[in-house]
C-alpha cells in the first residue's frame, strides 16, 4: 500500500483542530486550538460562538499543524474534512475551509464522519504503537458530550462498515455529567472535575436507580424488522434524581455560595474545588460518577457478549475519565476481552483520527464530491 | 385563552399525548415547554416528532449540547431547542433562532420563558409538572387569536 500523508480538519463543536498523519498509523503532526475558555462563561457550547471561534482559528491551526509536519500545502496527499454531527456553522467552517483548499491546490477531499474519526483515533495509536495483534470485529463505544453510541466495526474490501446497536434515548453521558456538575455550581465542562472530585467521595453513599430500557418492537409502526438486539441508554432520569436529592437534602443554598466562591476563581485547582465542596457533596458526586460508570461498563460488555466481538473500544470525551478507564479495563479483562482506549490526547476532538480514518477511504479513492456540504445530524452507517 | 390539561401515567402515555399533538399544531409555530429538570420535556418531543413524522420517537434526544436539534419531515420541520444553560439575551441573540422560524417550521423551545420576548411572542405553551413518580400533568394553553 502506498504511504500516504492526509491533513485532516475537525471543526464539529469547540475545537479548531488540524493535523498531519501518515497511512492512517502515524501521527506526524496535531494541533488543537480549544474554545472551551471562551465557552465556559455561558455554561457549554454556544454554536454562533463556536462558528466565530473556528474562523478565527482555522487558517493558523492548520497552517500550525503543517509547520509541526515539516509539510508544505503542496507536499500532502490529501485533505480530509469531518462533514458532519456536529453545530452545522461550525462544521460550515471547516468544509468551506477544506473545499477551497483542496480545490486551489488540486488533491482530492475526504469527507468523514466524527464518530468514525473517534473510532479510528483508537486505530492509529494502535498500529503507531505496533500492535499488529488487534482481532475484529471491534464493538466501539462512542461516548462524549454530545454522543453515546454503541458500533460494530469492521474491516472488508471497500473500507470499514459500522452498524449502530445502540445509543442514548435522551441525554448522552457527557451531558450528564455537565449537567449534574452545572446543578451542583462546578461549571463547565464537568466531566473533569467531577472525574478527579468522585476520588474523595464515598461512592456508595447515595443509590440511583438505573432504568432497564424497554426495546419497543420496531415493526409495529411498519418499519422493517431490527437486525438485531439493542443496546441503548438512558441518562436523563440519574440527571432528576441528583436534582430530587438536592432538593430533599436542601443543598441549594451551599450550592449558591460553592457557584460565588469558585466564580472568583479564575481557573480553580483541585484543591480549590474540593475546599468549596462538604463531604455530602463528594460522596454525591463519587456516588453520581460510579453509576455512569457500571452503567456504560455494563451495558457495552453485555452488547459485546451478546454479539460476540473480539475487541472492544472506549473513544470520545468521556473516555478521558479515569475512573471509566479503569472500570473497563478490570471488567474486560474478567471476561478476557481486550479494551482500548485513545491517549487522552486523542480521546477528546482533534483532527489526527479524521486523517487516520480518511486513509482507508483515499486506497479506495472515496473522494468527497464538490457539491457536499455539513451535516449536523448525520450517522454513522 | 384556551387551556387543556391532561394527565399521563407513564413516558410513553406522555409519547403519545405529544404525537396527538402534533395534528393542532399547524406551522409556523413558536411553543414554549415548561417544566423543571426531569418533567418529560423531551419525552413529549419525541411525540411530536414523531407525529410530524419528522423523527423516530428512539431517534429524539436531548439537545442541551447542541442547543438546536432539527427534524426535517415531509411537510413540517420539527426544532427542538433547549436554552438551559443560555442566560442572557446578548448570549440568545447569537443563537440566530430567527432565521429557523419558517412558514413550515414548528420551534419546541425548552427553558424558553427565561426570555419575556418568546412568553411574548409564544403561539402555545406546554406546561409539564411531575406528580408523583411516572404521572405528568400537561397543560396547553393556545392563544385563540392564534
Amino acid at each position: 500500500m502506498p504511504d500516504a500523508y492526509i491533513l485532516g480538519i475537525e471543526s464539529s463543536c469547540d475545537e479548531t483542530a488540524a493535523a498531519v498523519v501518515r497511512s492512517g498509523e502515524q501521527v506526524i503532526s496535531n494541533v488543537v486550538f480549544s474554545q472551551i475558555a471562551t465557552h465556559a462563561q455561558y455554561g457549554g457550547v454556544v454554536p454562533e460562538l463556536a462558528s466565530r471561534e473556528h474562523l478565527r482559528a482555522i487558517v493558523p491551526v492548520v497552517r500550525k499543524a503543517l509547520d509541526d509536519a515539516k509539510r508544505t500545502y503542496q507536499s500532502v496527499d490529501a485533505l480530509a474534512v469531518t462533514q458532519g454531527p456536529g453545530l452545522p456553522g461550525a462544521l460550515l467552517v471547516g468544509i468551506s475551509y477544506a473545499k477551497a483548499l483542496a480545490f486551489a491546490l488540486d488533491k482530492p477531499l475526504i469527507a468523514v464522519n466524527h464518530l468514525e474519526g473517534h473510532i479510528h483515533a483508537v486505530l492509529l495509536e494502535e498500529k503507531q504503537k505496533g500492535n499488529r495483534e488487534m482481532r475484529f470485529p471491534v464493538l466501539a463505544l462512542v461516548v462524549s458530550g454530545g454522543h453515546t453510541h454503541l458500533y460494530l466495526a469492521e474491516e472488508r474490501e471497500r473500507g470499514w462498515t459500522y452498524q449502530n446497536i445502540g445509543h442514548t434515548r435522551d441525554d448522552a453521558a457527557g451531558e450528564a455529567f455537565d449537567k449534574v456538575a452545572k446543578l451542583l455550581g462546578m461549571g463547565y465542562p464537568g466531566g473533569p472535575v467531577i472525574d478527579k472530585l468522585s476520588k474523595f467521595g464515598e461512592p456508595h453513599a447515595v443509590k440511583f436507580p438505573m432504568p432497564q430500557i424497554k426495546h419497543r418492537d420496531r415493526r409495529e409502526q411498519g418499519q422493517p424488522e431490527p437486525e438485531g438486539p439493542r443496546f441503548d441508554f438512558s441518562y436523563s432520569g440519574i440527571k432528576t434524581s441528583v436534582l430530587r436529592y438536592v432538593e430533599k437534602n436542601q443543598l441549594q443554598a451551599a450550592i449558591a455560595a460553592r457557584r460565588r466562591k469558585l466564580a472568583a476563581i479564575a481557573k480553580p485547582s483541585v484543591e480549590e474545588y474540593r475546599a468549596a465542596c462538604e463531604q455530602s457533596t463528594l460522596d454525591l458526586v463519587a456516588s453520581f460518577q460510579r453509576t455512569m460508570v457500571r452503567d456504560l461498563v455494563e451495558k457495552t460488555l453485555a452488547a459485546a457478549r451478546e454479539c460476540d466481538v473480539a475487541t472492544v473500544f472506549v473513544t470520545g470525551g468521556v473516555a478521558a475519565n479515569n475512573e471509566l478507564r479503569q472500570t473497563f479495563e478490570q471488567e474486560a479483562a474478567r471476561q478476557g476481552l481486550p479494551v482500548y482506549f485513545p491517549s487522552r490526547q486523542l480521546s477528546t476532538d482533534n483532527a489526527a483520527m479524521i486523517a487516520a480514518a480518511a486513509y482507508p477511504k483515499f486506497l479506495v479513492q472515496d473522494f468527497a464530491p464538490a457539491d457536499f456540504s455539513a451535516e449536523a445530524g448525520m450517522r454513522l452507517v | 385563552m384556551p387551556t387543556r390539561e391532561t394527565l399521563t401515567h407513564s413516558a410513553a402515555e406522555t409519547v403519545a399525548f405529544g404525537r396527538s399533538l402534533a395534528a393542532s399544531l399547524v406551522p409556523p409555530k413558536l411553543v414554549l415547554l415548561r417544566g423543571e429538570l426531569g418533567a418529560g420535556k423531551t419525552t413529549l418531543v419525541k411525540g411530536i416528532a414523531d407525529g410530524f413524522q419528522a423523527a423516530k420517537e428512539e431517534d429524539v434526544t436531548s439537545p442541551t449540547f447542541t442547543l438546536v436539534h432539527e427534524y426535517r419531515g415531509p411537510k413540517v420541520d420539527v426544532y427542538h431547542i433547549d436554552l438551559y444553560r443560555v442566560d442572557t439575551p446578548r448570549q440568545l441573540e447569537t443563537l440566530g433562532l430567527d432565521d429557523l422560524m419558517a412558514d413550515n417550521a414548528v420551534l419546541l423551545i425548552e427553558w424558553g420563558e427565561k426570555f419575556p420576548r418568546f412568553v411574548r411572542e409564544r403561539d402555545v405553551e406546554i406546561a409539564l409538572e411531575s406528580v408523583g413518580e411516572d404521572e405528568r400533568r400537561i397543560t396547553v394553553t393556545t392563544d385563540r387569536s392564534r
